[in-house]
């Protein structure tokens, strides 16, 4: 009894110990020299208690990341499952279940494709002058269009490439979600005059709530690690009108300063604030 | 004629071939992988046909090269070397020098260079920009100044002589600007970074008499920073789309893809402009020193030794062997031979007879000319590429438009730099 009683625990404390290894002494380690003054030129650093996180607050850099992150979040996240249910209820609806397995397999290769990848060849499809994007504009108004130096258009164009990756992948899910569902609510709503988009908002969607949130949820955590694609596409530019936190830490960290107890800082303050935000929304979605 | 120069050069390369055997007779005694992290250059691809002339010189060791573009490579090596020193060389270059050096994450070179590899005949401006603090800590692998190159028919067609001064070339810019027919007067690089914008303002600033420091205390945010930022962002009205946010790539790019009339770039330019398979402007084209006054930018990469890999001196002078062979001339030679313009660096490969019989003289007589104007732009100090890549910043929100005010633009940057000093002492 004792022996099965055990069980978990010896399954579990070899998977937890890992974990704590390869989650818990970095994270240990970087609000450790959160506190410090080190530079990557000077291997030693003193401690100088909560002075980096009360720059933080005085660097306009960083304030402009927080609203540039919590933009793109809200902007891919929406946009991806906006376009998700939209065009998953329009494969439903309209195409016929052999060409919807085709199309679904067409849908699924953007999200295939590596992340590097993909902004590179959206890159050279926005550029002004050979890109295949922009010739259309080009040919019909015989001026180049330079959506990614544009301050205006730079972060909704490279989120046009984060929803076209992850926005057809939802939309085959979202399809295979409502070929599941039972007929019987839809005839019932059909045989009383409901209207096509009234049984899809009263009747399927409520239905997928539990998934959509999900969904949701994933998308959330994967637009947080978006850090690539800006990079590859703006590399946080024009200016820093595409300068997320995580790509504001890791200038700070790598590229500029190497100011790593700086960047630790800022990397401590975004693990705060996700899991306090992760945490509420979960609670209040439950 | 052309028979005779060739078999005066074939001579001379066989002569350069034999001495460089009798250096292979000298083996050392090296094994394992020798790491380098570099950025893409035709040049150490090359070398990479040649792993088994290593492998017999090094007494058995091999070598491995990892690649990754400028500013990601710039910060890939400066996490590596501080951290982990996965790499036995590290491609470095004139902005982080004295960062690398100062830090003690390289070695200086001349203690592991071979003498028989005649460091020496390097290029004088190569070697004065991999020396800090007295001592040199890279071998050069591309380098030079800068060059005005401009699109001979076009400037032709519109009754133009090439300019001699800034305001010829700021005029000639504007009447050789149109968008209509798909040519822009120039391009410029828009892009963030000590290596990029900052890289091409530069010789604004020093040329209009600018200075980054006076001893500890920052002096650039006067009137001639904002006189050449002015003129920069003047041009920018006339540079091709793309290089608003774009770098050395996207200007060559549309240079080479004959939608550029005229540029100031980094001598390498004339080699990619000249030759067919990659400029479709091959024939068209014209070089001349950088209009006065503009002073040229000096700048040089090169191959340098890690010093957490290479924990004991067998080790060093193990990978400065490698920096030495790849550095050597005979390889200088073969990528002579291969049209490789832009990887060499030697005094004897310059002014040989190949170089001219492939280059001609116009482009040697302009590589001497703009020797002359080519200086060390930036401020040679370890803190050099925090504070270039944060005007980098400003600048490219000037270009961009998301920031008007340069005076303001200057004085945040003078509020940096202040912080910087503070923050070395």
């Amino acid at each position: 009894m004792s022996q099965k009683n055990n069980l978990p625990a010896v399954f579990l404390t070899p998977a937890m110990g890992i974990l704590a290894v390869l989650a818990l002494v970095p994270t240990a380690y970087a609000i450790y020299i959160s506190f410090q003054n080190r530079e990557l030129s000077r291997p030693d650093g003193n401690l100088i208690g909560f002075a980096n996180y009360i720059d933080l607050f005085s660097d306009r850099r960083f304030i402009n990341a927080i609203g540039v992150s919590l933009t793109w979040e809200a902007v891919t996240v929406g946009m991806t499952l906006l376009i998700a249910v939209g065009l998953g209820i329009l494969l439903f609806e309209c195409v016929s279940p052999r060409t919807r397995n085709l199309l679904a397999l067409l849908f699924l290769v953007p999200v295939i494709l590596p992340r590097v990848s993909a902004a590179f060849v959206w890159k050279f499809a926005f550029h002004p002058l050979y890109g295949i994007a922009t010739y259309p504009y080009k040919a019909i108004t015989g001026q180049p269009l330079d959506l990614l130096s544009n301050p205006a258009t730079a972060l909704a164009t490279v989120a046009l490439v984060d929803v076209w990756q992850w926005g057809l992948f939802f939309a085959v899910i979202v399809l295979k979600l409502l070929e599941t569902l039972p007929p019987q609510p839809f005839e019932a709503a059909k045989l009383d005059h409901a209207r096509t988009w009234e049984i899809y908002a009263f009747i399927a969607l409520p239905m997928l709530k539990a998934p959509l949130i999900s969904l949701a949820f994933v998308k959330m955590i994967e637009s947080l690690r978006a850090f690539d694609l800006i990079y590859v596409m703006t590399r946080g530019g024009p200016g820093i009108s595409t300068e997320t936190l995580d790509m504001y830490a890791f200038s700070q960290g790598f590229i500029e300063s190497g100011r790593i107890s700086y960047a630790s800082s800022m990397a401590v303050l975004m693990m705060i604030a996700t899991s306090i935000a992760f945490t509420f929304i979960w609670k209040r979605v439950q | 004629m052309t028979k005779a120069k060739t078999l005066v050069s074939s001579i001379a390369f066989a002569c350069l071939f034999s001495t460089g055997l009798t250096t292979l007779a000298v083996a050392a005694e090296c094994s394992g992988t020798i790491k380098v992290l570099a950025q893409p250059r035709d040049g150490l691809t090359l070398l990479e046909d040649y792993k088994s002339e290593f492998e017999k010189l090094s007494g058995g060791a091999s070598f491995e090269i990892d690649y990754l573009n400028e500013n990601d490579r710039r910060a890939k090596t400066k996490a590596d070397a501080s951290t982990i020193g996965k790499y036995n060389v590290y491609y470095i270059d004139e902005a982080n020098v004295a960062l690398f050096a100062s830090a003690g994450w390289v070695a200086p070179l001349t203690d592991y260079y071979p003498a028989e590899y005649d460091y020496a005949d390097f290029d004088p401006g190569r070697q004065k920009v991999a020396t800090y603090d007295g001592k040199v800590w890279f071998a050069p692998v591309t380098g030079g100044g800068d060059l005005m190159v401009y699109r001979k028919d076009l400037l032709e067609a519109a009754g133009i002589t090439p300019p001699k001064t800034l305001d010829e070339y700021v005029a000639a810019v504007k009447k050789l600007n149109q968008p209509d027919q798909g040519i822009y007067g120039t391009a410029l690089r828009g892009q963030r970074g000590s290596g990029a914008n900052v890289w091409r303002w530069m010789p604004f600033f020093k040329g209009f008499g600018g200075n980054w420091f006076d001893g500890k205390t920052p002096v650039f945010d006067g009137e001639q920073a904002v006189k050449a930022t002015e003129t920069y962002l003047e041009l920018f009205k006339y540079s091709a789309p793309g290089s608003q946010t774009g770098g050395w790539d996207e200007a060559v790019g549309a240079f080479t893809s004959g939608q550029v009339a005229m540029l100031i770039e980094s001598t390498p330019l004339v080699g990619m402009a000249i030759d067919p398979k990659s400029s479709k402007v091959a024939g068209k084209v014209g070089y001349l020193p950088p209009p006065a006054p503009l002073t040229g930018g000096g700048y040089g990469h090169g191959l340098a030794i890690g010093m957490k890999a290479n924990k004991d001196e067998a080790s060093k002078a193990c990978a400065g062997l490698f920096v030495a062979w790849a550095t050597s001339k005979e390889n200088e030679a073969r990528r002579l031979e291969a049209g490789q313009f832009s990887e060499l660096n030697r005094t004897s490969i310059m002014t040989s007879p190949k170089f001219a019989e492939l280059y001609g003289p116009d482009l040697g007589q302009a590589l001497a000319d703009t020797g002359k104007v080519t200086a060390v732009n930036f401020w040679q100090n370890p803190q050099w590429p925090d504070l270039g890549d944060r005007w980098g910043i400003i600048l490219e929100e000037l270009i961009t438009g998301t920031r008007t005010d340069i005076k303001e633009g200057l004085d945040e940057l003078d509020g940096f730099a202040k912080d910087l000093v503070a923050r070395s002492q």
